[in-house]
């Protein structure tokens, strides 16, 4: 305590003298309108009288730890190294979508806004723009973020992937700076059961349907393989794990130029087949459809579940302590995404790019001084803001060990008993995302177990990067006519899936809801996908 | 109230006002109360026409007409939707509008006033706790390795896990319902038991009229004009199926029973921004409730010379 005491003290009075140092040097104003055209840098923290408002959710990791954006640390420094103070609000955690929807409609906005406007808000950016939300951000990159726009100089492939087809830049984006951070999710299995029953870690389906039918006869677990299937069943499986294998995803993916719906394809079918098979064989949780992140975690907890899909950190990291308080020789390590065929590469597994979608801040259309706002977001893409944002505050929360910034225990030993995921997230951003890029020196401090750090490395093994599709943008106009159609081709789906899957209907009836879908416009949305990946090739 | 003589020569509105000036002093928050929350917001419903976006405002949104209204009725969900809030609807009329009234006749019957307290009070108990809570407890409950199934499992049933099971979710759902309402719905039946004449008992009694009969010849037509309002009443919610409970009950694999009117207008409006589609759908909604609540009211003034107006 007395040591936290103290190094608060000196971050303090080291951000007086630097306050005082600023002040010094901004002798001669530099407002708004004397501003050159050309990018000038800023000096941080700045100074202002006006006080921001930022809208976004609270990290998961800190629920239950704090209740609000002011009295989590990173926030208050961030404040404080900018020179810009900010007023958080935040809607309840799960209900981000409702709680945007309520706020648009109401025309009160605040000047940032964090959420994910390439997937989550229908119509997509180019329509949240035109309907009048939020800022087209092209000129305020190029007058107010010299830091932005220099990464973006530096990595062209970046910047093709965060703009819209017209070239409009909508929002402050999280980046992933090294491949090594693009794949963090996959299927995690109990290795000390395999080990016991004399089982290989699976990689085809039918070591896993052998390993799970062991795990079910012989351990005893009454629910094998589970997923979190809230909100959407299945979550994690969209990506591709167990689909992947029979060729297909659970959305629209690239196949020789053309672009294809996997649960239109005939590999969905057979993937509805074999789990069909193993919810009746009892080796799929029974509970599926209801499964939320409570349940998994009791289910590892109690030995009911042996295997999941999960991240390295919220999965392993996780469930690892969960299932060795009930067995302490157990232990969670990855599983390759399965294939029929050994030896095969699997086709699907997860990937994020580069430019990830969540975590990004938009400025709104009612922002007071977007000038000021784009500079205060922009500070998480310079040197200084990078190691802020990644790490925390030096002296604090990382020690610069020959040029390589160490998480002090504070953080990895917490004298609070807080996770290392929960402490990293009350001092940094880096063990989620936001207004800045990640750094891959955060993941290998992150992880702390080995089975952690080579997760990713057997994950990673997918062709998901040949097939998976890049953030493309279809029109406002094509938007609204395609959110229409797969609002109802998505209930079709789930429904679908899960009716087959727990038998309420037979296998064969897949044909008549391919059917359904056809009736449902589907070529018309794969259609406008087309276009819009013709458009972003041409970006 | 008019007791006072008025003064001659002044309008008799204005006069009527001056003397009863309290009166309308008093129902000034109630007239307020209505026209800000409930006679304004129709002013809204005007987006059902409209393509709306806040930002352009109601009057600057462009106008589609019955677009929104031809997507619905077109909608490939439409009838099953449609289907399952009357089904629901008409369930809990059956099930579970009776209950209360079966409960207070029951407590009625009871002589111990301990048991008749205590027993109200645990039936209207689970009406205080948070839905979300309840809809927690349903979960963990029908579980496939929940009490209820446990209970079955016992008796040498298959455990399964209920709330995946389309054609068990209604009885789910309305067997809670009753659960959760039955004690406090039967407050306001117990309240009009206590203003029935005791002596019509003394005298049914005295004719040698058994218990059975009592409560069929006295008290239920005792009971039978608040019985009738309070199915008026009902009738003009018979389509608003609570969204709430049902969102946090269904899956995608109860959809087929469970998807009602307002969670799809939840799922349209809130989940996919399209606030005048849904409103359409709210508006649709909204006329037929009022039919069957005028409906309503004049059969049962027809056949009962009880109604609400």
């Amino acid at each position: 305590m007395k040591k936290m005491l103290a190094s608060t003290v000196a971050v303090m009075m080291m951000g007086s003298t630097l306050i005082a140092c600023s002040s010094q040097a901004d002798t001669k104003p530099t407002t708004d309108t004397q501003a050159p055209a050309a990018t000038t840098a800023t000096t941080y923290p700045m100074k202002t009288d006006k006080t921001l408002t930022y809208w976004g959710e609270m990290n998961g990791n800190l629920t239950g730890v704090k209740t609000a954006h002011s009295e989590v640390p990173f926030f208050q420094d961030w404040q404080k190294k900018t020179g810009v103070p900010v007023k958080f609000t935040a809607p309840p955690t799960g209900q981000v979508k409702e709680a945007l929807n309520v706020m648009l409609a109401s025309g009160d906005l605040p000047d940032m806004i964090e959420y994910n406007f390439l997937n989550d808000f229908p119509g997509g950016p180019e329509k949240a723009i035109k309907d009048g939300y939020i800022l087209k951000l092209n000129d305020l990159f190029d007058k107010y973020a010299p830091n932005l726009k220099k990464y973006l100089k530096e990595h062209p492939e970046v910047d093709k992937l965060i703009k819209t087809d017209n070239g409009s830049y909508y929002a402050f984006p999280f980046i992933r700076g090294d491949d090594y951070l693009q794949v963090f999710q996959g299927p995690i299995i109990r290795k000390d059961w395999l080990d016991e029953l004399g089982l290989p870690v699976p990689e085809t389906i039918d070591e896993w349907t052998a390993a799970l039918r062991a795990f079910k006869e012989k351990k005893g677990a009454a629910a094998p393989l589970s997923f979190v299937s809230k909100p959407r069943f299945f979550n994690e499986s969209y990506n591709g794990a167990f689909l992947g294998a029979f060729g297909v995803n659970r959305n629209f993916y690239l196949e020789d130029g053309a672009i294809k719906f996997g649960p239109a394809e005939s590999g969905y079918k057979e993937y509805l087949n074999l789990f069909h098979q193993w919810y009746q064989e009892g080796l799929l949780d029974k509970n599926i459809a209801t499964a939320d992140n409570k349940a998994l975690d009791g289910g590892f907890a109690s030995g009911a579940t042996g295997a999941s899909i999960g991240n390295a950190g919220g999965g392993i990291g996780k469930w690892q302590p969960l299932v060795q308080g009930k067995d302490p020789k157990a232990q969670l390590v990855a599983a390759p995404y399965p294939v029929v065929k050994k030896g095969d590469t699997p086709k699907f597994g997860q990937r994020g790019s580069a430019f990830d979608s969540g975590g990004m801040v938009a400025i709104s259309t009612k922002a007071k001084d977007p000038a000021l706002t784009a500079k205060l977001l922009d500070y998480g893409y310079g040197d200084e803001g990078h190691m802020f944002f990644n790490f925390g505050t030096e002296g604090v929360s990382y020690k610069d060990e020959n040029g390589y910034p160490k998480y002090t225990d504070l953080l990895l030993k917490n004298p609070d008993k807080l996770a290392p995921a929960q402490a990293i997230s009350l001092y940094t951003r880096g063990s989620y995302n936001g207004p800045f890029v990640q750094d891959k020196r955060y993941a290998e401090q992150f992880f702390t177990l080995e089975t952690q750090r080579s997760a990713v490395n057997i994950w990673k093994k997918t062709d998901a990067a040949k097939y998976n599709l890049p953030p493309v943008t279809p029109t406002p106009e094509e938007s609204t006519e395609y959110a229409k159609i797969m609002s109802d081709i998505n209930t079709l789906v789930d429904e679908m899936t899960l009716k087959i899957i727990l038998g309420n209907e037979k296998v064969v009836q897949f044909d008549s809801y391919l059917a359904k879908m056809k009736s449902l416009k589907l070529d018309r949305a794969i259609e406008i996908q087309k276009a819009a990946y013709d458009r972003f090739n041409k970006r | 109230m008019q007791t006072r003589k008025p003064k001659a020569g002044t309008n008799k509105y204005v006069r009527d006002l001056m003397l009863n000036k309290y009166l309308y002093i008093m129902m000034i928050p109630v007239l307020a109360y209505y026209v800000i929350f409930h006679y304004a917001p129709m002013y809204g419903a005007l987006i059902a026409f409209k393509e709306y976006s806040p930002m352009k405002g109601i009057l600057g949104s462009e106008w589609v007409g019955f677009a929104h209204f031809k997507d619905f009725f077109g909608s490939y969900y439409f009838w099953r939707i449609l289907k399952n809030t009357i089904v629901i609807s008409l369930y809990s009329l059956i099930f579970e509008f009776p209950a209360p009234i079966i409960l207070a006749l029951l407590i009625n019957e009871v002589r111990s006033k301990m048991f008749k307290r205590v027993a109200q009070t645990i039936t209207y108990m689970p009406y205080f706790i948070s839905l979300v809570v309840i809809c927690g407890i349903i979960t963990d409950f029908t579980n496939a390795d929940g009490v209820i199934n446990r209970l079955f499992m016992l008796m040498g049933y298959d455990g399964q896990a209920m709330l995946q099971k389309p054609q068990l979710f209604r009885s789910i759902y309305i067997l809670s319902e009753i659960w959760q309402r039955i004690g406090w719905e039967s407050i306001i039946y117990i309240a009009a038991l206590m203003s029935i004449d005791q002596e019509q008992y003394e005298a049914a009694r005295m004719d040698g009229a058994t218990r059975w009969k009592q409560i069929l010849h006295i008290t239920l037509p005792g009971i039978l004009p608040t019985i009738a309002i309070m199915f008026i009443l009902r009738m003009g919610n018979l389509l608003n199926v609570g969204f709430e409970k049902i969102i946090l009950l269904y899956n995608p694999v109860t959809y087929d029973t469970a998807d009602v009117i307002s969670s799809f207008v939840y799922r349209k409006g809130l989940l996919e921004f399209g606030w005048s589609y849904s409103s359409a759908v709210g508006l649709f909604n909204s006329v037929i409730n009022l039919v069957l609540l005028i409906s309503a009211n004049y059969i049962s003034r027809k056949v009962n010379k009880s109604s609400l107006w």
